[in-house]
């Protein structure tokens, strides 16, 4: 027995149909999951920090830790320092900068470089 | 004659005419003995206790105390033949050139002597700690060739540095000195050790210019006198205090205390526990920094972050020893730390493994801290002490921005990170603990104003009365004292063996 392009022995061109809708809708849910749920990525309302807050790579966590920054907290201010030091500079390279230069902040007794402690402390805060 | 003797077997008012009374049979005074084994001087060893402990030799060194809590002065010290190297860790490392310097941010520091006066001496007793092959940091890079790479530090004011163990063998811990060298000293025929015999008063000449004799007495209430051309007080840091304060029949203070520097500067090494949590990035450290490591040399090594000279003099800061403990946990702040540091420094922090860590710390040197005299009186009828201990704030913020260093220094190398436990003082007192050195009380100083003993350890003023042991420290550096106080015990042995000859 032979078969023709685009057949195969349990169905035809409806079958095929069939199923590319239904990948296209499993698709869309994802995209929805995606977009629209914290299920597989953490979404956050829009703040006028998402610039700086886009260097964190687990926001949530940095939040965790941010919440433990005691004291004031200008997040306007804190913002406006953290772009001064960030600059076109990489987070990793902002980080390493404050550990040379001494910038060290402690927060609940971790000595954590200056930049780590900011834009921590600002995901907790917005 | 050459013989551990009972004292309690001696005829009543016996008197000795040794050339040399030692004063106290522990790891200064059986050091001392050794030394000056097989000389010509005629030498006794006079120690209070047997050969094992006695609770009733050891209620003479009860006492009391105020100010901050310490241990009681009758628990951080023993009273038998080999003293509290009987209950000694075994720790081992040499001062620090910049300990014996003086230091304009250290009040009241600075040796007569500098560390070179020791080095000659070190070598000796390292072999009398039995701490095997002289390693530490002239040659611990050799300890992580062999057993795996230590935790990079970036540059700044801590490094890696080393103790040294003395040797465990089999069930017995580190020498304990009376029963270790007890046929060594039966062997030296210039050196007789009475056992169970109190000195209970140093009696100078009537010009107190010199020591004229000795009492001495049994608990059993037998009295003898010595009248030796020297002598040594190597009673420890509280009790060389007692038997000079108690001798005030000619020198109305004390013998030694024209100054009133006698059992002043009192220290110890605070040893809080749990200072911080290290964490390590890349996951376990290696053994040597949490557990003694055996070299193939027979050296026992463990590693400790010590301080640099640049650091202590650009942060004008002190010493302090700073060990890895157990695996400690992290809360889920500590955790939140951890990953958003690690992903900051772009480190895989997957494997990260945290470490409680404790310390040895110096303390500043303050005159208020003190032994003193009181009204109660032991079974021997001495004055028995008081201690004032006292920690200042400043203490424990200068180790806390040694901590601060280390955390830095860890992120730099992006090897780890530090968590610091403590921020308040009550919180540093409720973990704190003592390393029970008895440091200071009788300190050596080139002016006669400032210090009890010479650079030799020869009491200012007086021309036949050595002090030896760690009381003689003017500043104590955080490395612990045995090693140490036995090189300057040695070194006082040569200088005897000119004088006495």
């Amino acid at each position: 027995m032979t078969f023709l392009k685009g057949q195969n022995p349990q169905g035809g061109p409806a079958r095929r149909t069939m199923i590319a809708a239904l990948v296209a809708a499993a698709t869309a849910a994802a995209l929805g999951v995606y977009r629209f749920t914290n299920l597989m990525v953490k979404h956050y309302a829009p703040t006028p920090y998402d610039d700086l807050l886009a260097h964190l790579t687990d926001r949530e966590q940095a939040a965790r830790l941010g919440a433990k920054v005691t004291g004031a907290f200008d997040a306007r201010r804190e913002a406006a320092t953290l772009r001064a030091a960030l600059g076109s500079r990489t987070f990793t390279a902002a980080a390493t900068a404050d550990i040379a230069a001494g910038r060290m902040t402690e927060v609940d007794g971790w000595v954590l470089p200056q930049t780590v402690v900011l834009l921590s402390a600002l995901a907790s805060r917005v | 004659m050459s013989a551990f003797l009972d004292a309690r077997t001696l005829p009543d008012r016996t008197v000795l005419t040794p050339d040399l009374a030692i004063i106290g049979g522990g790891p200064t005074g059986i050091s001392l003995a050794l030394a000056l084994a097989h000389t010509k001087l005629n030498i006794v060893l006079l120690e209070s206790g047997g050969m094992n402990f006695d609770p009733r030799v050891q209620s003479l060194y009860a006492g009391s105390e105020s100010g901050v809590p310490y241990t009681a002065l009758e628990a951080g010290r023993l009273r038998f033949m080999g003293g509290s190297s009987n209950h000694w860790g075994g720790y081992c490392r040499p001062l620090d050139e910049i300990d014996f310097e003086a230091r304009d941010w250290v009040p009241h520091s600075g040796w007569p002597i500098g560390r070179k006066h020791l080095a000659p001496y070190y070598p000796r007793a390292q072999q009398l700690v039995e701490a095997g092959p002289w390693v530490y940091d002239d040659s611990g890079a050799a300890v992580t060739a062999a057993k795996g790479a230590a935790l990079e530090l970036g540059k700044g004011g801590l490094y890696t540095s080393w103790f040294q163990f003395s040797k465990t063998r089999d069930s017995v811990l580190p020498t304990y000195f009376g029963h270790r060298y007890e046929a060594d000293l039966k062997a030296a025929r210039n050196v007789t050790s009475y056992l169970h015999v109190n000195v209970t008063g140093i009696r100078l000449a009537a010009d107190a210019r010199r020591v004229d004799r000795l009492d001495l007495a049994t608990l059993e209430g037998k009295h003898f006198t010595v009248k030796p051309r020297f002598v040594v007080l190597a009673a420890g840091g509280m009790e060389n205090v007692r038997l000079l304060l108690a001798s005030n029949d000619v020198m109305t203070a004390g013998v030694g205390n024209q100054n009133d520097l006698v059992g002043r500067f009192f220290a110890d090494n605070p040893i809080p526990r749990d200072v911080a949590t290290l964490v390590s990035f890349a996951g376990p450290l290696a053994q040597y920094y949490g557990a003694n490591t055996t070299m193939d040399n027979g050296a026992i090594m463990r590693a400790v972050f010590s301080t640099t000279r640049h650091y202590c003099e650009s942060q004008r800061n002190v010493g302090s020893l700073t060990t890895v403990e157990p695996a400690a946990e992290l809360d889920e702040a500590g955790k939140a730390a951890v990953i958003t540091t690690a992903l900051a420094l772009g480190v895989d922090a997957s494997n990260a493994r945290a470490y409680s860590l404790g310390c040895g710390m110096e303390l500043l040197p303050d005159p208020d801290r003190r032994l003193t005299l009181t009204g109660d009186k032991d079974a021997l009828g001495m004055p028995r002490l008081k201690l004032h201990m006292t920690i200042a704030d400043e203490d424990f913020a200068l180790y806390r921005r040694t901590l601060a260093e280390l955390g830095r220094q860890l992120l730099a190398s992006r090897a780890g990170m530090l968590r610091i436990s403590y921020s308040h003082r009550d919180e540093w007192m409720k973990a704190m603990d003592w390393g029970h050195h008895h440091l200071g009380t009788t300190r050596m100083s080139a002016d006669p104003k400032s210090g009890v003993v010479d650079a030799d350890g020869l009491v200012h003023g007086l021309g036949n009365l050595y002090v030896a042991g760690s009381s003689t420290f003017p500043t104590c550096g955080a490395s612990n004292p045995t090693l140490n106080l036995i090189a300057l015990t040695l070194r006082l042995a040569d200088h005897l063996k000119t004088v006495a000859a």
